[in-house]
């Protein structure tokens, strides 16, 4: 037990450490930006007096690690400064944009289990043999295809083949549950299918090397089915190393998701961003870069304990490698 | 020893080598201007005049993929020999030397891998002005983390080695070590990951360049010359079919090929 706490203490030092620099990171990226903030927001047109006002307002005239502490401080309570072009806070305009980019990632996530895990039992059981090459060809194909180019050759095929357009169509949540899963299933689809391959060449592989060891020749002399070994023994064990891809996957999904969003145009974080970017506007894109890079933080750091409860000899191992 | 090639390892080659061929074609300037504007022929079907039919301001399609080949090929091998460089001494200092340097050197690499996707490089683009070097130097560091990964546990594997250490106690430079006898010897299992670089590399650059932030215009890149297109996607498919069609083939040849490279071993 004491070891078990000595490693989330250490772990959470890490993650303390981590969102420090990505801190770190997001403020010097927009810190050392060649040229005047100020100027830019006004526009050449400016005098230097009301540039020198809008400054003093943003705080451009304090010390670089005062403004550093005043912008963290901020960034954890969830305070990221008004937005320049939108005319409201960053964390109501993020806020406001969650269910689309959260929604998609999430119901991509949910994509990927539903189709890798039943692909990857399916294909493990006769390695070699038909189905296991249907799905690796399948799978080595749809990782090569990038989830905007999928987006837009489906935005082809659904108004060639079948009259249907999708583009643009958005529902809120709150509106209508279902038809706000319904526009965003094709574009989810669109994000999950390189990670649907991802997943399943890591499961694949994960529960070949489960079925070599001694524990399922046992079970199998004891008498139990295939399909028993499968989901009480194997599985099981081919969890725990799954966990880590899969946060990596959702990390790929939320980054696909950011552009996936601009060939559907749904009003999500990626919309934002890319507004952000066009408007230069700095507070309000350093405010969504931090949030999202926290939330894979968090991710990450979930996915490590999770990984640790479930698999005890990985506490033993430590510091080996 | 008679070394089979594996399959996947010559398909890949082939479809590699389709896409060197349109690059040498771009820089020999085959087929006409990619750059050129034409009101007469605007958004016409692939034909014998236009191999794959025109976009909407007129420009040969098959010029401006051949173009863009030279675009995607020069950014993806400049990019992954940044993040080669940076992984390569990153990776090496934290597996030989361990300890601090080792948690320091991760704890930033981690940092880099938390921002999901190509969010860091676009932010680091759309901050210091759009262009190709800045596009090359921000992908390249964005990928210099996964790099230092692989070069650190080859490092660790290595550096406990009998000649290793025959080389320690005859007090040789840690840098003259690193350099000389561990390097050489943890490139050979760099490749797939160079390999598989060269492919992740393209995916990001073809996303940039679609949301604007890549390639600038009149320079033809896939993800531009597909963003452009969406407008017109049902008047005119070709010009969303044969960009990203190329652009799967570079990516799909890379993949073949690493684990072609795999396979072997």
């Amino acid at each position: 037990m004491k070891e078990r706490i000595t490693y989330i203490l250490s772990r959470v030092l890490e993650l303390i450490l981590t969102l420090l620099l990505v801190s770190l990171f997001t403020f010097a990226a927009f810190s050392v930006i060649p040229g005047d903030t100020a100027q830019t927001i006004l526009g050449p047109n400016a005098t230097p007096e009301q540039v020198e006002i809008l400054r003093e307002k943003m705080g451009l005239n304090d010390p670089l690690a005062f403004r550093y502490l005043s912008w963290l401080k901020g960034a954890f309570t969830g305070n990221f400064g008004n937005s320049i072009s939108f005319n409201s806070s960053v964390s109501s305009l993020i806020v406001s944009r969650l269910p689309v980019t959260f929604g998609l990632s999430l119901l991509a996530l949910i994509l990927v289990l539903v189709i890798a895990y039943p692909s990857a039992v399916i294909s493990s059981r006769r390695p070699g043999k038909f189905w296991d090459q249907v799905f690796s060809v399948f799978g080595h194909v749809s990782f090569a295809i990038p989830p905007f180019v999928l987006s837009l050759l489906s935005v082809l095929l659904a108004s060639k083949v079948f009259g249907y357009f999708a583009v643009g169509k958005y529902v809120s949540p709150a509106k209508d549950f279902g038809g706000y899963l319904y526009c965003l299933l094709l574009p989810a689809f669109c994000i999950a299918v390189p990670k649907i391959a991802m997943t399943f060449k890591f499961l694949r592989a994960s529960i070949l090397t489960e079925k070599n060891n001694d524990y399922v020749r046992t079970s199998k002399s004891r008498g139990l089915s295939d399909i028993k070994i499968m989901f009480k023994h194997i599985l099981p064990n081919s969890n725990v190393s799954v966990i880590t891809a899969l946060s990596i996957v959702l990390s790929d999904l939320l980054g696909g998701s950011l552009i996936v969003e601009q060939v559907f145009n749904l009003p999500g974080l990626g919309r934002l961003l890319l507004q952000a970017i066009g408007r230069r506007d700095f507070p309000l894109l350093s405010g969504i870069v931090f949030y999202l890079a926290t939330m894979m933080v968090i991710i990450y750091f979930l996915a490590d304990i999770l990984m640790n409860m479930c698999d005890p000899r990985l506490r033993r191992n430590r510091g080996e490698l | 020893m008679r070394k089979k090639i594996s399959p996947y390892f010559i398909v890949g080659s082939i479809f590699l080598l389709v896409i060197v061929l349109s690059c040498i074609l771009g820089l020999l300037g085959a087929g006409p201007d990619p750059e050129k504007t034409n009101s007469a022929s605007k958004l016409m079907a692939p034909s014998m005049s236009h191999l794959m039919g025109t976009d909407n301001l007129g420009r040969d399609v098959f010029a401006r993929v051949l173009s863009a080949s030279k675009y995607t090929l020069l950014i993806s091998f400049a990019g992954v020999t940044v993040a080669l460089v940076i992984g390569t001494v990153a990776g090496m200092l934290a597996g030989y030397f361990g300890g601090i340097w080792d948690r320091i050197i991760m704890l930033l690499g981690n940092s880099v891998m938390c921002f999901p996707g190509i969010l860091l490089a676009l932010v680091a683009v759309a901050v210091s002005g759009p262009s190709l070097f800045n596009v090359i130097w921000a992908l390249g560091l964005v990928f210099a983390p996964t790099f230092a990964r692989v070069y650190r546990t080859e490092v660790i594997k290595i550096k406990g080695r009998d000649y290793i250490l025959h080389a320690k106690i005859l007090k040789v430079n840690p840098i003259r070590i690193m350099a000389v006898h561990i390097f050489p010897n943890a490139f050979a299992q760099i490749i797939p990951a160079i390999v598989i670089g060269l492919a992740n590399m393209t995916l990001s650059e073809s996303a940039m360049s679609y949301l604007g932030l890549g390639v600038q215009p009149p320079k033809a890149s896939y993800g531009k010359i597909l963003s452009d297109a969406q407008s017109y996607i049902t008047a005119a498919p070709w010009l969303v079919i044969f960009p990203s069609l190329m652009l799967v083939i570079y990516i799909l040849g890379l993949y073949f090929i690493s684990e072609g490279i795999r396979g072997d071993k």
